[in-house]
């Protein structure tokens, strides 16, 4: 981003303000808003950390993946057999559960780490439907292996502990307004997907970065000039695991219990669909695409009641859950026809139009 | 510089501000949860002028789709008729549906929404959804939640009431029907073909638990909720050479298991648990296969069940939803509306309608009966609200399409069964 550097000072501290008026928002929510929408936040806090993770193997490295669901899984359920205890009959290790959150990000890389000799030789669609194995294969495995995953009806998820603060729902009173999970939670959500979008801003801005498009815009060229692509590929394939596990981490400890029938095929495609809807291959278009394909059908049942076309569960009609299904495909459509580079170009756009006329 | 130490004063000012201003906010806590209305009667959460508001979260888009709309259907139907009665203590009773697709996320943030809001959950479908709650409803929410799911797995929570036998008992009841009426003998082989998952596997400790009551063998079968041929495994039941066949699977497995069966002349019974059959079937090809071999353990009499109750729910729904199917999905939704109902009028007469009130209500039902077999008592959490299950057979000829072959029974082993 050499524009950053030539960037008028007024423009950079407006952009300062804005920052400010976002995080100082940002932080004041869980005071105002309801559980539920706390929720939905950080639902859409954790799409953001595995959409980042995906958009640098799909966007930035041009790998499609379509298992990013199974990576997910491995950091929720990697979490659980680390911090549990064992009191619920599975296996459980009872480490102190800040460790058993970086261990399960370190298992979720170490997964994608045993499967890049796969995506190490394969591109593309092939690769693609390498990657849909993992999440059948861990599918599978979930349901099965009952010992490590509680079956079909999924584990308890222990609450995180840091500092001596535990992240569960016995209330503390913060100025008079009680805090359950989901406030304390906010606060542990924000802080993750602040640190995992800086780092990934300064992995793409950086050597590496361009190392990463290179290999997606021509692999042999980017091999004669000097970028190791294979072990390029390997390392973006277990950073984007990382990514994964760590959101799995925290959608496990919003859940409150992880259950198998999370980690399907459908939750890969969402992840897809976010990029593409977000902007390829940036920061900033994944979040923009986490937050609106996870808010959206939530806002959508949520207000079922009173949206036009839109009939409440069991009158006829287009129910909620259908509507956003019709509403996402109409998103990818538009946005691949009229916004190829996702929602952030509209931004982006904007900004550059201003700086030539400012010039 | 200066623009960065500017920010983090304006920051730091703003926060203090805000910590203030947190102090209004809507959520600061005060105590009012306990209100007392004119009529003497306490009353708590779901609760809010002259409404009492019940929670549902179905299914409507997911797998379950065709189950979640005959309950929530027949729901509104008994909430309707509730209302038009004159309420409860005074109150109109809303329901408050949410449909959740079977996807946990969804079926999570629906639960959280609706909980502030709602008394209590006269439906919520999904057994593995319902565990991911059940901490918060054990914990602190302490609302009453039927599910519909009949999973051993639920019971034991004071709070989650699975109505009429879960999936084990009926089983159990599913082989003794084998044993005393089908000519199944100690030292046979039945088969068993089951989903992956809570449903088939709660199903599979029911028959492995009458198999070795009775001496049998049981040949496992597992497959999963996608695999809709069920070639290979007739085949390789024929290969083992069961007597007989039980199926924990939907509607479709179903069909297909007796069809191939059928179709290869391997004649010997085949029963299955309530979520293995719908009516539907019987207009398919493997219709008059299955109105021959195959029969339906189910907790409760069928839809189209000779008692007056059963008549009359079948004339006010197809008044009501002329044109909806009829099927065992709304005698389930309509007793469990109904279980909540009779509890909400208890806990008026009690003149407590907080959460709490209507868990004891709950508590001392103990021969509830609305004329659809069994009669159910809800004194115990830690077993099913009722042992018995009716035997049913596919008729095309009867509403529903399906007659009742054993009445309401349990059998010894399901009497003395302890999960």
């Amino acid at each position: 981003m050499s524009e950053a550097l030539v960037r008028p000072l007024k423009a950079l501290s407006t952009r300062t303000y804005l920052w400010t008026a976002a995080a100082v928002l940002l932080l004041a929510l869980p005071f105002y808003l309801d559980r539920f929408w706390l929720q939905a936040g950080l639902f859409a806090m954790a799409a953001a950390l595995g959409a980042i993770g995906i958009n640098l193997l799909t966007g930035a490295t041009g790998q499609l993946s379509m298992g990013h669901a199974f990576f997910l899984a491995v950091g929720a359920y990697g979490y659980c057999v680390f911090a549990a205890d064992g009191d619920d009959g599975l296996t459980g290790l009872g480490l102190p559960t800040w460790l058993a959150a970086v261990l399960a990000v370190l298992v979720a890389g170490v997964a994608g780490g045993l499967f890049s000799p796969i995506s190490g030789r394969l591109s593309g669609a092939y690769l693609g439907i390498a990657t849909l194995a993992l999440v059948f294969i861990g599918q599978h495995v979930m349901f099965n292996a009952h010992d490590l995953t509680g079956g079909a009806n999924g584990r308890d998820v222990p609450p995180l502990n840091l500092f001596g603060l535990t992240f569960d729902d016995r209330e503390l009173l913060v100025a008079a307004v009680p805090f359950g999970s989901a406030e304390k939670l906010w606060y542990a959500g924000l802080l993750a997907l602040l640190g995992g979008a800086l780092f990934a801003r300064g992995v793409l801005r950086g050597r590496p970065g361009r190392a990463m498009n290179a290999i997606r815009d021509h692999r042999i060229a980017a091999g004669v000039i000097g970028v190791p692509v294979a072990r390029y590929r390997a390392a973006v394939f277990v950073l984007s695991s990382m990514y994964a596990g760590l959101a799995g981490v925290l959608l496990a400890l919003v859940f409150q219990r992880t259950v198998p029938d999370y980690f399907g095929i459908t939750l890969s495609l969402e992840y897809l669909a976010m990029i593409v809807i977000g902007g390829l291959g940036s920061v900033s278009g994944a979040v923009a695409g986490a937050v609106f394909v996870s808010l959206l059908p939530q806002l959508l049942t949520r207000y079922s009641d009173a949206l036009p076309l839109v009939s409440a569960p069991g009158t006829g009609g287009i129910a909620p859950g259908e509507a956003s299904r019709y509403l996402y495909g109409a998103a990818v459509v538009l946005v691949v026809l009229f916004l190829p580079g996702g929602l952030v170009r509209v931004t982006a756009r904007r900004r550059t139009r201003t700086l030539t006329e400012e010039r | 510089m200066t623009t960065t130490t500017y920010a983090t004063r304006t920051a730091a000012g703003a926060l203090a501000a805000l910590l203030l201003l947190a102090g209004c906010s809507s959520k600061a806590k005060d105590d009012d949860s306990d209100k007392q209305s004119a009529g003497g009667v306490k009353t708590g959460e779901g609760i809010s002028g002259k409404t009492i508001t019940l929670g549902a979260l179905t299914d409507m888009t997911g797998v379950y789709a065709t189950l979640g709309k005959s309950v929530t259907q027949a729901q509104q139907l008994y909430v309707k008729q509730l209302n038009a009665a004159g309420g409860v203590c005074g109150y109109e009773v809303a329901l408050s549906v949410r449909d959740h697709g079977y996807d946990p996320q969804k079926a999570v943030s629906g639960y959280t929404e609706l909980e502030p809001k709602v008394l209590g959950f006269a439906q919520f479908i999904g057994s593995p959804f319902v565990a991911a709650v059940k901490q918060r409803v054990d914990g602190q929410d302490k609302g009453l939640v039927l599910p519909q799911a009949w999973s051993a797995a639920l019971l034991g929570s004071p709070y989650i009431r699975v109505i009429g036998s879960t999936y084990d008992i009926e089983t159990i009841n599913a082989v003794d029907f084998l044993i005393k009426e089908k000519g199944i003998k100690k030292g046979d082989k039945i088969g068993h073909v089951y989903f992956e998952g809570d449903y088939g596997e709660s199903a599979l400790v029911g028959s492995k638990h009458m198999a070795k009551e009775a001496g049998l063998t049981v040949v496992e079968q597992k497959i999963k909720p996608t695999d809709n041929d069920m070639t290979a495994q007739v085949a390789a039941l024929k290969q083992a050479g069961v007597k007989a066949i039980v199926i924990s699977a939907g509607p479709r497995q179903a069909a297909s298991l007796v069809g191939v069966a059928a179709a290869g002349g391997f004649d010997v019974p085949i029963i299955g648990n309530n979520s293995a059959f719908a009516p539907q079937l019987l207009a398919t090809q493997a219709g008059p296969a299955l109105m021959k071999n195959y029969y339906v353990a189910s907790p409760s009499l069928p839809i189209g069940a000779d008692t007056p109750e059963a008549k009359k729910l079948v004339a006010d729904y197809q008044a009501a939803y002329p044109k909806d199917a009829l099927d065992n999905g709304i005698v389930a939704g309509w007793t469990a509306a109904s279980a909540f109902g009779e509890a909400l009028k208890k806990a008026c007469k009690n003149k407590d309608l907080t959460r709490e009130g209507v868990d004891r209500a709950l508590l001392t039902i103990n021969t509830f009966d609305l004329g659809f077999g069994p009669t159910q008592d809800f004194t115990d959490p830690k077993s099913a609200s009722s042992r018995e299950s009716v035997i049913l057979q596919p008729d095309k000829s009867v509403t529903g399409g399906m007659k009742v072959v054993r009445e309401a029974e349990a059998s010894e082993a399901a009497k003395t069964y302890n999960p």
